[in-house]
């Protein structure tokens, strides 16, 4: 088996790295990147807890092989936060609640962000299927729900105010 | 994961030309969402994947004539969000929204699904449905099948008459009027993150006067391949359209189903049943469309 090169930017830096065909997504962001608040939950595409955002949209990174990844941009959850200052979404979750055993947190975040990134205003039923791909078997979903609406709710008051766009 | 050799094609002739070298050994990825899957868990071993999905030129959705043709690597998300596709086939629209999840319908693809040609491939119900063809290429040439035809066919696997070296690259059927109406309904313990127990599709295309020319009903799960509700559209040709003719067909549809899944009682019982809730749904739907008005 030969190794495949995988360039890729990953969480706003240039990458490029030599790994085996045979591991997918999750592995090559969690044993290659060591980025590990990517999660492995069903490893069938049905919790979501290994969602991160892949060009531009949230996938599930244990249905990708990593060769997929190649030409591509990914944001994990490492990539949210500047400059120590975590992401307004971080915070909401932090505010709301919205946490418990935190297994599903990451891909929760990362599904929110992906939506927020897309759409800066949705609507209640906008963030309920956005969110419709991630598991959550601790909160009962209702602060999940909460610190998005929250994080919505903040931001627009803070580009009332001239500040700056969401990413 | 078992090791394999692994090519990302830049156009489909350079596809074509892995597929003719290395034939029954290779796999095509398009999505990934079913085959990765399989591969992980060991049900698949392929020696060489072929990631066709930076084929980009093989996703669109296209108006040529009366027809829409869409490429084989249009995802979920495309033809769910794709105006044409919500305004004039809803059939397509609503099913194409309601697989899997947001993150899966990002990834899987319309030509993933027909090829995979799951039994509740919920794509493979709406094409059905819809009397959808396909378009097989390899470096022998084009051919091109009814959907139905190609299910029924037997090439590298038994799912479907794809040949070794041939690939996907288009599905299309003719636009739907506007004296047609189209519907689909998803039956799942979930709406999203559930796999289908009945994922049902209906077409109804009337004349002038009301009356019904044309009549297509596929349930998928509830056969190998979506099942044909025959003697329904049968009974729908030629009479005018209305609530009661529509439920007319309901004894028809449980006796369908219970001869298609006899053999599973397990499941029959619940089936054969809930299909006629299922299809009550689709008959609002499709009553509403030509109406122009809710009868729920």
């Amino acid at each position: 088996m030969n190794k495949i090169s995988i360039s890729l930017n990953l969480n706003g830096t240039d990458r490029t790295i030599l790994v085996y065909p045979n591991r997918r997504v999750v592995d090559l962001l969690r044993e290659d990147f060591k980025l590990t608040s990517v999660k492995e939950g069903c490893s069938e595409g049905e919790c979501g807890a290994c969602t991160v955002i892949f060009n531009g949209d949230a996938v599930t990174t244990c249905c990708m092989l990593a060769g997929q990844a190649d030409q591509s941009t990914i944001i994990t959850l490492e990539g949210l936060a500047k400059d120590g200052e975590l992401d307004l979404l971080q915070q909401c979750f932090l505010d709301e609640g919205a946490v418990q055993c935190g297994y599903c947190t990451p891909g929760m975040i990362l599904a929110a962000k992906a939506l927020l990134l897309k759409n800066q205003s949705p609507t209640e039923a906008q963030i309920k299927l956005a969110m419709s791909g991630n598991l959550c078997r601790c909160t009962g979903y209702q602060k999940i729900h909460a610190a998005v609406k929250s994080a919505v709710v903040i931001y627009k008051d803070k580009m009332a105010q001239g500040g700056e766009s969401i990413d | 994961m078992k090791a394999f050799e692994f090519f990302a094609p830049k156009t489909l002739a350079e596809a074509k030309g892995l597929l003719n070298q290395y034939g029954e050994s290779a796999a095509i990825l398009a999505g990934g969402t079913d085959i990765v899957i399989e591969m992980n868990e060991g049900h698949r071993k392929p020696d060489v994947v072929i990631d066709i999905k930076k084929l980009k030129d093989l996703a669109y959705v296209r108006i040529e004539g009366s027809k829409i043709h869409i490429g084989a690597l249009t995802t979920f998300e495309m033809i769910s969000s794709d105006p044409v596709i919500r305004e004039r086939v809803r059939v397509l629209a609503e099913a194409a929204s309601k697989v899997g999840s947001p993150q899966i319908r990002s990834l899987g693809t319309i030509g993933g699904n027909l090829a995979t040609a799951s039994v509740a491939g919920d794509g493979v119900s709406a094409m059905m449905t819809l009397n959808a063809s396909v378009v097989l290429d390899s470096v022998r040439g084009q051919r091109q099948m009814p959907l139905a035809e190609f299910l029924d066919g037997q090439g590298v696997s038994s799912r479907n008459a794809l040949l070794a070296d041939e690939i996907m690259t288009e599905v299309f059927f003719e636009m739907p009027d506007n004296h047609t109406a189209t519907a689909f309904y998803k039956l799942a313990k979930r709406k999203s993150l559930a796999i289908s127990v009945i994922g049902a599709g209906m077409l109804v295309q009337v004349d002038g006067a009301g009356i019904c020319i044309k009549a297509s009903m596929r349930g998928g799960c509830l056969a190998r391949y979506p099942l044909h509700f025959k003697a329904a559209e049968e009974h729908l040709i030629g009479n005018k359209i209305s609530i009661d003719l529509l439920e007319e067909t309901l004894p028809m549809l449980h006796d369908a189903v219970y001869e298609s899944a006899k053999s599973r009682p397990w499941s029959v019982f619940y089936k054969k049943e809930s299909v006629q809730g299922v299809y009550r749904k689709l008959f609002a739907a499709i009553l509403e469309q030509l109406n122009g008005k809710s009868y729920e």
